[in-house]
């Protein structure tokens, strides 16, 4: 008995043994293999086989399966990260803060690479923190207005073009409305992605936080008014899907899915969307009827409009980061850039390869024929940036928890607004107790005043 | 002898002993200590050890309060889904054809993955063309929003710990408790009900029979006394269950919302701890929510082992 426990055993560790020195290599003999942590969007391949085919030296592969940031973090700080990661202007502090994210600025002036002076403005707060460069702009976005063009010529409507008004927009949002007798919506005039609503805080003249990003100011006039507005156009004007209705019309999961198979599927005459949509409005396969154009979102007082990006860091902690930092400089290279213009996957994030006939004329794409609309609105795109005083991770969650109550109907705007950014205040003091050398830099913007 | 023993048996127990040591009995005792400190993930605030702070800011957290009545609430299941478990054991231990069938069809819910039914209930739940709804609307009643509705059957408010008359309704804690009793009708519950129903002295039931009492009267003299222990022991893991539960449904169905009504306190210490990164917070809240276990099961012991027939 006892002969047969030890011979388990030893074949057990020869077992395991055996499955170690079996595990597969990703990178071919010769290459280092680097791990990239992003999304599953299609486009990711053609990203990465474009690299792939330029490095003599490296293999990269995409991990879409530990995308988010508290993964990313444990992960590296365990040792066992991935090398590169993406990540935006709300978490990029964090990663800053958990030492995660690697310094760059001094490995990009070495080649020659201006982030600051070349990409998109908006797209900075991606990378740069503390006028310190962590990474590069993946691409940049702006969103614009999608048309359905079939129903739009159904109901005998011209094409509307910018720059226009909310004002102008709503009579045509509404003929565009089409509910049965029980008022049930058979189809809406206007469709958008509810995480997009600082659009009308910022187009109302409102922001999120003050400049210095000492205080939150939801509880402006400006940022009430610009809510108040998004919350008339479901409940008021009756144009866009309440969450009951944004339910009914709900599609099956995967990248690209939600707001975006259902204005594919005709559910919408226009849509609020960034051009990484058209990666899946692109297949005409599962969107045979679909034929759009696009135009500039309308706006408000003010003529801008929200942008947001991602961006690609590298892993402080990576024994290949040098070898990631390759990756880093394709990403600011033509193959990327105008790869992610013909792949639509939103904007070039470096400005000087948006311009030209490559990018307005993509021939495999010859009904794009608006491609300037998104580069005109990124040029007068603003970015939301967080507070550095307090975790977005946590004033998210005090936001959205408000807005919740907004877009059920269950709460006046004003008053969830108030209590958001009064809440969110509370704990950027408390912020400040607990971290002395953020408090040190409250004070010093705010005279002390905290 | 007993060395040698000892040293052929330990390789065996070793594995399991280090992943006990390393993977359960360490991270609980390093929770503890770093519930006393100011750790998180981010770097830039120097780690401090700073005595009760975690529990006193606890204390005075809204949030904390608001889930722990989130948690509360959904054990508003735990006697339907314990009444249900015993009703449908007797049913299954009756002498019916095709029993395994039954069975294993009601056993069902128990050994599919929890993620594929909390998807299939959202789908059901679909105020619009979810089935439910459906049914309900055909009867003629008004149908509720469900996932998306922050209003409850007690009217428990949605951003304080009170009574709203606005809340009054069926929204997605229901939902959640409703998915919650029918998940576990069918679950172990149902199996040691039926195990414990095999170990009633069938001399015990004859002996009533013959003195003239009806079926009720068996079950409610005979039967149920003879259930007890495992009707008390089902209570307790229900309560434990319970209290730690809420984390998938709230990941998988709601994320936490609308508003908060569907985060429980397991939720909350992973949002604390794996998305704002207070590690250190997180850790008191797991702490305090083990108390608060051990505190009930304690309670449940003292009073409800009274009832306990051996």
């Amino acid at each position: 008995m006892r002969l047969f426990f030890l011979a388990t055993l030893a074949t057990l560790a020869a077992l395991s043994l055996l499955a170690w020195k079996l595990e597969p290599r990703f990178a071919p003999t010769g290459k280092t293999g680097l791990v990239w942590v992003s999304d599953d969007n299609p486009q990711r391949k053609l990203q990465i086989a474009g690299f792939n085919a330029e490095s003599a030296d490296c293999s990269l592969r995409l991990d879409p399966n530990n995308s988010g940031m508290q993964k990313i973090i444990v992960q590296s700080l365990a040792g066992v990260g991935p090398d590169l990661f993406d990540t935006n202007a709300n978490n990029l502090p964090v990663m800053v803060a958990a030492d995660v994210a690697w310094d760059i600025t001094d490995a990009l002036k070495k080649r020659g690479i201006d982030v600051e002076r070349d990409a998109w403005p908006s797209a900075l707060p991606h990378v740069r923190w503390n006028g310190r460069i962590y990474g590069i702009p993946a691409n940049a976005c702006t969103n614009a207005l999608f048309i359905n063009k079939k129903l739009f010529d159904q109901a005998k409507i011209p094409y509307p073009s910018g720059p226009w008004t909310w004002e102008q927009f709503l009579p045509l949002a509404q003929k565009l409305t089409v509910r049965d007798a029980r008022g049930k919506a058979q189809q809406f005039g206007f469709l958008m992605d509810w995480w997009t609503w600082p659009q009308f805080v910022i187009q109302w003249g409102g922001q999120v936080y003050s400049d210095d990003g000492t205080r939150c100011t939801l509880d402006s006039p400006e940022a009430i008014a610009g809510v108040q507005f998004l919350h008339d156009l479901i409940y008021k004007y009756r144009v866009m899907p309440s969450p009951v209705e944004e339910a009914a019309m709900a599609t099956q999961g995967g990248w690209g899915t939600g707001s975006i198979t259902q204005f594919g599927g005709n559910r919408a005459a226009m849509a609020f969307g960034g051009r990484w949509w058209l990666c899946t409005l692109r297949k005409k396969e599962q969107f045979p009827e679909l034929s759009l154009t696009v135009t500039e979102c309308p706006h408000h007082k003010e003529r801008v409009f929200y942008a947001y990006g991602r961006s690609t860091a590298i892993n402080k902690h990576s024994p290949n980061r040098e070898k990631a930092l390759q990756y880093i400089l394709h990403m600011a290279g033509p193959t990327y850039n105008q790869g992610i213009n013909d792949q639509a996957d939103a904007l070039a994030p470096f400005k000087k390869y948006c311009e030209g006939d490559a990018y307005l004329h993509n021939p495999a794409f010859p009904d794009e024929d608006k491609n300037e609309v998104w580069r005109d609105v990124m040029a007068v795109g603003k970015p939301n940036p967080p507070s550095p005083f307090i975790s977005s991770q946590l004033a998210d969650r005090i936001i959205n928890r408000q807005l919740d109550l907004v877009k059920n109907d269950q709460k006046p705007v004003a008053d969830a607004l108030r209590a958001a950014a009064s809440e969110v205040n509370a704990e950027i003091l408390k912020t400040l107790q607990r971290d002395p050398a953020l408090k040190k830099r409250y004070d010093a913007l705010t005279g002390g005043k905290s | 002898m007993k060395r040698r023993q000892l040293a052929i048996a330990l390789p065996f127990v070793l594995p399991n002993l280090l992943g006990f040591m390393l993977f359960t009995a360490g991270p609980v005792l390093f929770s503890l200590c770093i519930a006393f400190s100011n750790w998180n993930l981010m770097r830039s605030v120097p780690f401090a050890w700073t005595g009760l702070e975690n529990f006193v800011t606890l204390w005075r957290d809204k949030d904390f309060w608001l889930y722990f009545a989130n948690t509360l609430y959904f054990l508003i299941g735990m006697p339907f889904a314990i009444a249900g478990s015993l009703a449908l054991a007797l049913l299954l231990s009756q002498k019916l054809k095709g029993l395994v069938v039954y069975r294993t069809l009601l056993y069902l819910p128990s050994f599919t993955s929890g993620v594929a039914l909390m998807i299939l209930w959202k789908a059901l739940y679909n105020p619009d063309f979810g089935p439910i709804n459906y049914a309900i609307e055909a009867l003629g009643f008004h149908a509720p929003q469900w996932l998306l509705s922050t209003q409850n059957i007690i009217g428990l408010g949605v951003e304080k710990v009170g009574f709203d008359a606005k809340q009054l309704g069926l929204g997605a804690r229901d939902a959640i408790i409703i998915m919650g009793v029918w998940t576990a009708i069918g679950g172990s519950n149902m199996l040691l009900y039926l195990a414990a129903l095999t170990n009633v002295p069938q001399e015990l039931t004859e002996a009533a029979e013959l003195d003239g009492a009806n079926r009720w009267q068996v079950f409610r003299n005979v039967t149920w006394p003879q259930l007890a222990p495992t009707t008390f022991f089902i209570t307790v893991m229900s309560f434990i269950g319970g209290l730690q539960g809420g984390f998938e449904q709230a990941r998988v169905m709601t994320g936490g919302g609308p508003a908060g009504t569907t985060t429980t306190l397991s939720y909350y210490i992973y949002t604390k701890a794996f998305e704002e990164f207070q590690i250190g917070y997180a850790s008191a809240i797991s702490w305090v929510l083990f108390a608060i276990i051990f505190v009930i099961t304690l309670i449940n012991w003292k009073f409800g082992n009274k009832e306990v027939a051996y």
